[in-house]
Parts: structure tokens; sequence; C-alpha cells
């Protein structure tokens, strides 16, 4: 199986006037919000990201539209490395690869129709003949199940699962194999979410297509991904597949992570009774070293990815042979 | 619906099922016009609040009933430090209870209040402003605002929610062990029926501004007996990538300007009658004791 994006040593920085800079003190006044991140997306499968908030899972979704530049890393998207400096690769991204905003009010121009919302996309890809513009809107709208009639709505009149099929609409009325879904349910009730997610899943047989799906609700990731990493202030710290890391974690921050995952099951709330430290990450070593629980010497160190077998990896030297 | 002293009960439903609403109406918070609230009561500790004039239900808001608000950034005046939104709570308790708290007393109540919520560097946090602040810290400020006053019934408004989990969950534990040694009543607003029955002694289930099913917390996630209910819970994902769809309820909530006739889910349920379209349920008892919104359960 082919991997359809391929992401190495991704590091994105912001540029930080005052605020706490103490903590990234790397560079003058850079904060890597994305920090040497690898991962793959595979053809046909969909790869999760789990992270808190401010972890920087959307900075990389947005890294990979082609709306930040990475500082460095490669970035290959169906076997072609890209370039961020050529305006024509970013192109090529925006081309390839859909993408679904997490807000679903700030992500439609309100002051266009649903039908012109998505006939911008087609405009914009240049690889349809206008004629067949209304054509090609009328398929995309049945395939993610909005009523023709919406298409003369302005957003404003569509309620939040509606909204989000219009995103969704508009990110694959160009044919593309590649969706990026940002949180595309976290602002929709449990009932609406259910229908959302029955849909992708429906679109993604039927179109062949790939996700690369960002959220912060576990039990949204298992149901949703095949692949998963865990993201915790711009550093990955686990990847493999979604049933070995949901039901075998092996960085600490991870078994936290799952341990704390609601369930219907009246289960005891996991809380060490901890502080919520503000500032959760370490500025040298592994970020989780500051408040992990097994957290020893070695751990002002940067950890590597750890092979743990089975596509399963950490970044953690608990599972670091040498010791 | 009725809240017993000392206990934690959840009101859950969807967006616009009037969830909100019925807190901020009992706190007395609605703006009227438009809102009106036309029969009914709300009796608190003997009196009907509805019967009050304006400056008695100042006396009971705070100390008697407290709230904390949705979104923790609104709430929060942005021009004010956490000090001093604090100290305003606490000139409320002064006020009502007619307290002599000297100023250095205070600050020992709000740095015992805010340790208690496990605030880190409490000192540091009262210098803040609201933006200054995590989501998770401006949440644990908002509730200290209402906890200060030692309110007997606290009503929480979607306290958990855009919380990363284990946030949401240190804070459930919190306001669980603040429940247990105050004995403040909780009523606990959520869309979230995972975070409800972690919490919750009983539900409410609400839907189109109405209360679908009633009953103990345990009863309802094992045995919904409202089909609305039945389906919010297998709306929950729960099994891996190659599980079969999720069984959604059809539709939308209603638009409440254009209800349905009879009973209000009655278009988006599966168990669908005659009788569901032609006339709202009456309060039916199921087999242990829930009090449901549905012709289903009628004896026949």
């Amino acid at each position: 199986m082919s991997n359809i994006i391929e992401v190495s040593n991704l590091t994105v920085s912001f540029i930080v006037r005052g605020g706490n800079l103490l903590l990234f003190e790397r560079g003058s006044g850079l904060m890597d919000v994305v920090n040497d991140v690898s991962f793959n997306v595979r053809e046909g499968e969909t790869f999760g990201l789990a992270g808190e908030t401010g972890s920087g899972k959307s900075v990389i979704a947005w890294a990979l539209v082609g709306l930040m530049t990475p500082r460095s890393g490669s970035v290959r998207v169906l076997g072609k490395e890209i370039d961020f400096r050529k305006k024509a690769d970013v192109t090529y991204l925006r081309r390839n690869i859909g993408i679904v905003f997490q807000d679903p009010v700030g992500s439609l121009n309100p002051r266009l129709r649903v039908k012109e919302i998505i006939q911008e996309g087609l405009v914009a890809a240049k690889t349809f003949d206008r004629n067949e513009y209304g054509k090609r809107i009328d398929e995309v709208v049945d395939l993610v199940g909005l009523r023709k009639s919406s298409l003369e709505a302005y957003p404003r009149e569509l309620s939040g699962g509606e909204k989000q099929r219009v995103s969704l609409a508009r990110a694959i009325v160009v044919p593309r194999k590649v969706v990026i879904l940002d949180e595309p349910t976290s602002s929709l009730d449990v009932s609406v979410q259910a229908q959302v997610l029955n849909t992708l899943k429906e679109l993604k047989s039927k179109l062949d297509l790939s996700y690369f799906f960002i959220t912060h609700d576990i039990n949204v990731m298992k149901y949703m991904s095949d692949s998963l990493g865990i993201l915790y202030y711009g550093k990955l710290l686990e990847v493999g597949r979604t049933y070995d890391v949901v039901t075998n974690p092996e960085h600490p921050f991870t078994i936290r992570l799952m341990s704390n995952v609601p369930g219907l099951k009246r289960t005891k709330i996991e809380d060490q009774g901890e502080r919520l430290t503000e500032q959760g990450s370490s500025a040298t070593g592994c970020v989780y070293s500051k408040i992990c629980p097994r957290a020893f010497e070695k751990c002002s160190n940067s950890p590597p990815m750890i092979n743990l077998g089975s596509d399963h990896h950490a970044a953690c030297f608990l599972y670091d042979e040498a010791n | 619906m009725r809240i017993n002293k000392g206990e934690i009960v959840g009101i859950v439903g969807e967006s616009g099922s009037g969830k909100t609403t019925l807190g901020l109406g009992i706190i007395g918070l609605l703006d009227s016009p438009p809102a009106d609230i036309i029969n009914g009561s709300i009796t608190f500790e003997g009196k009907d609040l509805l019967k009050l004039t304006y400056s008695e239900l100042s006396q009971i808001r705070g100390p008697g009933i407290g709230m904390v608000f949705q979104e923790s950034l609104a709430a929060l005046n942005p021009v004010y430090r956490t000090d001093t939104q604090l100290r305003e709570s606490i000139e409320v308790l002064r006020r009502s209870q007619d307290l002599n708290i000297s100023s250095k007393a205070e600050k020992e109540m709000i740095i015992e209040i805010l340790n208690d919520l496990r605030l880190d560097r409490p000192e540091w946090v009262l210098k803040k402003y609201p933006h200054e602040l995590s989501g998770g810290m401006r949440q644990r400020v908002s509730i200290a605002m209402a906890i200060v006053e030692r309110p007997k019934l606290l009503i929480l408004d979607e306290v958990t929610t855009g919380l990363d989990v284990y946030v949401q969950n240190r804070i459930l534990n919190i306001l669980k062990d603040l429940n247990q040694r105050t004995g403040a009543a909780m009523m606990f607003i959520t869309h979230d029926l995972l975070v409800a029955s972690q919490i919750c002694d009983r539900l409410y289930v609400m839907y189109a501004g109405r209360v679908m099913e009633e009953g103990s917390t345990d009863y309802i996630i094992n045995t919904p007996a409202h089909p609305y209910t039945q389906k919010l819970f297998a709306a929950i994902p729960q099994g891996f990538v190659d599980a079969p769809p999720l069984p959604a309820p059809k539709g939308e909530a209603p638009d409440l300007r254009k209800l349905p006739p009879g009973c209000k889910f009655h278009p988006r349920c599966p168990f669908v009658m005659q009788k569901c379209k032609d006339a709202e349920p009456p309060v039916f008892e199921s087999d242990c004791g829930d009090k449901v919104l549905c012709w289903l359960l009628e004896k026949k």
C-alpha cells in the first residue's frame, strides 16, 4: 500500500513577540509549534491526529495545504516532493488535497450562496468547463447528502451539520484523493455528528478517498481512523495502528490520555490529583518530561522515535534498548 | 423537575433543547421581552422565585443559587483582574450575610478556593486578566466566583465544553469533591452524555423544550426508555474503524417556531405510531420508575 502523503521531520515555527519566550528559547523569538513531526497517510486509509488544544494539530493541516510554510522538513504528496517556496507546488498541494475546516461559520463566506461557495472550488481548479459546473455541483450535493434546495441558501440559513456538508462538498467538488478533516464534527451535536461521520465513511469508500482526520475526541478518532498519531506541544509522541495505540498505549502521555477517555460505563475518573500546570511542556528534552510520572534523568534529552514493532512507534526513553 | 439537597442533577440534550434557558429562568436572568414565563413556579427553599421582587431575588442570587456560565471568556469581565472579580463575589456574600471580612481574610479565602480548585500558582492567577488565562484556568476562576458565595444550588452550564479530556475530568472531580464537602446541590447542564453520566445522580433528557425522560443515571444509561434517549446514546461512536455505521436518528432538531403536532420527536422516531402524530404523550412511568414522555410506555 503506497503513501499518499509523506511528512518527514516537519517543523513549523511562529514568530513570537513578547509572551513567554523562556519556554521556547530556540532561535530569536521563534516558537516551534510543530516540531520534527513525521507520519504517513496511506492510500485508502484514514490517518488520525489527536492532541489537546494548542498542540499544533491544525497547524499541520494548514501546512499541508500551503497556508503555512514549514521551517524545515519534507512533505511528499502523491510522490511529489513539495517546495513551499514555489507557487506551482503550493497550487499542486491545493489541487490534490481538499480541506474541511473546524469552524463551519468562519470558513463559509456569508455573502455567497451555497451554490457559489461550492462553485468557487471548481473555478479555482480550472479543470472543469463552465457548462459542467451545474451538473458537477448537483452530483456533489447528492454525495454529501445536502438537499437540492440548500443550493440557493446562504450559510446562515443552514444548520451546523448542513454547513459542514457544504464544506465537505467544496472539498470534493474537484475530484481528489485526499481530504483533510480538521475537527469536522466538534461543533455538532452528537446525533448530527453521527450522521456526518456516517457520510464521511460512505464517501471514503465510494470515492476511494484517504483522510487526514484531526480531532481531540478519542471516541471519534477510534471510530474513524486506521492509524493515528498523538501530538503534544508540537511533538509527535506516539504513532501506530489505531487499535494498537488505543488498546495498548505505550507513551506515558498516551496512557494518561486513554485512561481519561470518557465511556458510557461509570468508572472512577482517573485523576492523579496533580496540579494542572499552565505550561505543561519542557523547553529542553522530552516535551512531556515536566509532568511525566515516569520521567528520569535521560528525559532531559530529546527522545528519538523508538520502533516498538508492527508499525507502533513511541518517542520515549522508556523503550530505549540502551537502558 | 426537582433538585434535592446535595444532589447532582444532569440536564442533557442537544443544542436548542432549552437547557440554558431553563438555567437562566431559574436564576431570573431571562430578558423579558423577549422571554416571558407564562405559567409554572420555581420554588427554592419554600419561596416561589417568580413572585419575588427584584431586590429579594438579588439576595438569593449568589449565596442561594449560583451560576457558572457557558463561555468563561464572555462571562468574566475583560478589564478586571481575577483578584478584583473574586473580591466582587465576596462583597456579595458580605452584604447578603452581614459578614465582617477583613481584606486579609478575603485574600485568604480566595487563595484557599483557588487551591481547592487545584490551580497552579494562585498568586499568579490573581494578577491576570481573563484573556491571559487558559480555558481550563478561566473556567475554574468562573467556578471560584460562584462557589466563593457558598451557594446552596450551583447551576453549571456546559462548564467542561471545549476543555481537554483530563482538564475536563479534573473539573468533574473538583465539582464532585465540592458537592461532597459542602453539600451544595448542582444542576449540571451539558450536551455531552458521557460527561453527564460520569457525575450526575439523576438525569433529565430534554428535547424541543420538554423533558422527554427523567430517571437515575444508571437506569437511563443501561435501559433508556425513550426512543430519543436510545438514539442519543447509540449515536456516540464506540467501536473501531470497521464498526458498522452509527444508528443516528434521521433529521435534525426541530425549529421551535414550527413544532410538529403530537409528540415533538415523532418525525424522527423509528417507532412512530398514529397516536404519536395526533397527541402529545403524557408522562408514563417505566418499569424501573423512570418518567418518560412516550406513548410506547402506555399500559394497555
